[in-house]
């Protein structure tokens, strides 16, 4: 389904990526998980050459990104969604029409438009939300939004840059369902990048770790399942270990 | 109504009209040019979707160029050109020509500042759903940008108005030059304060217009 071969990336004289072959298979839930600065990041942005890679071949979905001509390229980008942390809706445009905008650069046919879009806000349980701007809504639904517009258009790939690592825990939770659902019913195939143990763990499949550049291992690992991930003051509480009470 | 006014009426309304059409082709070379101009300053910036150093370089120097002539010397300075586009560099009409000049870098420069402001992830969400440079500029950076760039022509707007005040050297007529010539030159110092008064009042309703629209057109 994707395929990296011998691809790397440097930034002025930092070696981003050194050389990384790796193979994510359709229907997955991949992770690539590392600290900061390891290239996490920068990798899952070769995938849809956000990054343009300075050696090596990225493939998706049988076509060769890195041989095609903007054009060529701009039309593969379309089957494959995107979201990130910072979730980059238009601040300016509303729930509906940050959805449409996907539609209308795929030139999905006018008259369907409407109906699409509230079928995906819809999906992530949003479509009463629709004429709310962005700034209106909470961390999770905007998200959500995001997550909307990245299936507008129907991708066989979505990518994720650390979707939840601006999102407390309950909503963490939420939308890592919302991800593990769009994989079985939709049957797309996810690739996420995170720093946080318990995200990996609780979707993927397949694991990348990464160090410095380089793939350190790839392991197979059995979803545990998304946990009920509380932040009730008592699991604060708890988690910080019960030390002797302050008295001021 | 002041007598002075009442018998200055004919004169005055002409210069009011004067202004408009001045400040009037200001305006629509800032919209036409200026806003292409800023933004193409901005895409071939370093690191920006049309990245071109040689493109941006001169765009850069011609924009800061016309920004740093005093004013009058660059009405002087462009009287030849003036009189090769217009025929003649006298009158109201010649009057628009270095006015249009620097109507379109005052504007290019701040288009320029405003897209800064957009986040570049924006763009970059832009690019991940397969957007052309077209796209982008029409789709999501006017759309992010659009209380900046409303902001932008506001200032601009109260600047032209300002240049256009000294356009009597070339025989542009305004407001301003009317100001000058039967207020000042005749010692009609009532007659001055009165057109300071309605360059005031102007300059109030355009900053109040121009403050309103963006506030309601900001959504972030």
């Amino acid at each position: 389904m994707i395929e990296l071969r011998n691809v790397s990336k440097k930034f002025s004289h930092f070696d981003a990526i050194k050389s990384i072959n790796m193979k994510i298979h359709k229907g997955e839930i991949y992770g690539i998980i590392g600290a900061s600065g390891a290239g996490k990041s920068t990798l899952l942005r070769l995938i849809n050459l956000l990054e343009i890679p300075d050696q090596g071949e990225v493939e998706v979905n049988g076509q060769v990104l890195t041989k095609m001509k903007s054009k060529e390229l701009r039309k593969a980008r379309k089957s494959i969604g995107m979201i990130f942390q910072a979730f980059n809706l238009v601040a300016n445009k509303t729930v509906y029409e940050n959805v449409l905008v996907s539609l209308e650069l795929a030139n999905y046919s006018r008259n369907k438009r409407r109906s699409r879009v509230e079928q995906c806000l819809e999906f992530v349980g949003l479509k009463e939300l629709m004429k709310k701007y962005p700034a209106e809504l909470s961390g999770g639904q905007k998200q959500r939004v995001a997550i909307a517009r990245a299936l507008a258009t129907s991708p066989d790939v979505l990518l994720c840059d650390e979707p939840t690592s601006a999102l407390d825990p309950n909503t963490t939770a939420e939308i890592l369902s919302v991800l593990k659902e769009i994989n079985e019913k939709l049957k797309v195939t996810i690739v996420m990048v995170s720093h946080e143990m318990d995200v990996i763990k609780s979707i993927c499949n397949r694991v990348t770790v990464m160090a410095n550049g380089e793939v350190y291992q790839t392991l197979s690992i059995q979803p545990k399942g998304i946990q009920n991930l509380q932040n009730s003051p008592e699991w604060f509480v708890e988690q910080l270990g019960k030390g002797g009470e302050f008295h001021a | 109504m002041p007598e002075i006014l009442l018998q200055y009426e004919d004169e005055i309304w002409r210069s009011i009209g004067q202004t408009f059409i001045m400040v009037g082709i200001s305006i629509l070379a800032a919209i036409i040019i200026g806003l292409p101009v800023g933004t193409w300053l901005f895409l071939s910036r370093k690191g920006k979707l049309m990245e071109n150093p040689v493109v941006f370089s001169i765009l850069n120097l011609l924009v800061n160029i016309i920004r740093s002539f005093p004013f009058l010397l660059l009405v002087v300075f462009l009287i030849p050109f003036t009189r090769l586009i217009i025929g003649t560099a006298l009158g109201t009409a010649a009057a628009t020509v270095p006015l249009s000049i620097i109507a379109i870098a005052h504007y290019a420069r701040l288009v320029e500042q405003s897209l800064l402001d957009v986040p570049k992830g924006v763009i970059e969400a832009a690019v991940s759903m397969g957007a052309s440079v077209r796209e982008i500029i029409f789709k999501f950076l006017f759309v992010e940008a659009r209380s900046g760039l409303v902001l932008g022509l506001t200032t601009s707007i109260i600047s032209f108005i300002s240049y256009s005040t000294i356009m009597g050297v070339v025989g542009g007529g305004g407001i301003g030059d009317f100001a000058i010539r039967y207020g000042y030159q005749q010692f009609k110092t009532d007659l001055m304060i009165y057109m300071i008064i309605i360059m005031v009042i102007l300059v109030q309703f355009i900053q109040f217009a121009g403050t309103t629209i963006s506030r309601i057109i900001d959504k972030r």
